[in-house]
């Protein structure tokens, strides 16, 4: 099994200006990743994704840089490097979205990669991510049987 | 195989330094601190309270070799520990499917 990256890839029925804007944007990242942001979607641009409430013990801040933004077919950025350090290829993952017309919609494929290196670090936020998630629970997918309907229903 | 995530065995592992005594234990199939602080860029004393760490959570076995003590990595426990990693494509999905939901829901929106 290859740890190395994670590769998924989803049909969404929007233009894909539409799913560039939703990937993109502060205030849908705010949504779909319940994480507040304030990173401008351009290239070069860095900021922090705040899980959880800022200034409690429960938060965890994550540094992200985007790398490239071509809208609409394009957004790519690296997070979980350190405060202050310049993303690279062995202190961050790097997590692409490319985005392809079909027909009415948009075909979504989505990569992140650099497990090998930093994999183990980057569990711990998602573990993160799904403590603070519990408002979300609607969407947010336990692990366990519905993780298991949705995996082997790709 | 369970994968409940177990916030400790991640604390554990989520260490640098203590990944790099798993894969030297790995390799060495058993170590003792003295031997891991050779190979590793820290001392004994660090080299041991690492391997307390990894002790704590089950992730390393040990045994007394002569005046040291001898450890060896549980593979039970590390394959869990690595499947864990698969938890976190599964999180990729659930963000996916939200980002399908909103911008489905912006596109009808446009229509209407």
């Amino acid at each position: 099994m290859e740890y190395g990256s994670i590769e998924r890839e989803i049909h969404v029925d929007a233009a894909p200006e539409v799913v560039f804007e939703v990937i993109s944007s502060p205030v849908h990242i705010r949504q779909w990743w319940t994480a507040e942001t304030e990173i401008e979607p351009t290239a070069g641009a860095t900021g922090e994704l705040v899980f959880g409430e800022r200034g409690t013990p429960e938060a965890h801040i994550a540094q992200i840089t985007v790398v490239e933004a071509q809208s609409p077919r394009l957004f790519s950025f690296r997070w979980v490097h350190s405060p202050g350090e310049v993303a690279t290829a062995t202190n961050s993952l790097l997590v692409t979205f490319e985005l392809t017309p079909a027909g009415a919609g948009t075909a979504v494929r989505m990569t992140e990669v650099g497990f090998r290196e930093v994999g183990w670090e980057v569990a711990v936020l998602e573990e993160a991510y799904r403590e603070h998630s519990t408002g979300w629970d609607y969407f947010v997918p336990r692990i366990g049987e519905y993780t298991k309907q949705l995996v082997s229903s790709r | 195989m369970s994968v409940a995530i177990d916030d400790e065995l991640w604390s554990a592992i989520g260490d640098p330094t203590r990944r790099r005594m798993l894969d030297l234990l790995l390799i060495d199939g058993a170590g003792t601190a003295t031997s891991l602080s050779e190979q590793l860029p820290v001392t004994r004393q660090a080299v041991a309270k690492h391997l307390g760490v990894l002790d704590r959570v089950g992730l390393v076995h040990v045994s007394p070799a002569g005046r040291e003590m001898r450890y060896r990595v549980d593979d039970a426990q590390l394959a869990r520990a690595v499947a864990q990693l698969s938890a976190v494509g599964e999180t990729w999905d659930a963000r996916l499917r939200r980002i399908k939901q909103i911008a489905e829901a912006i596109e009808r929106g446009k229509k209407n």
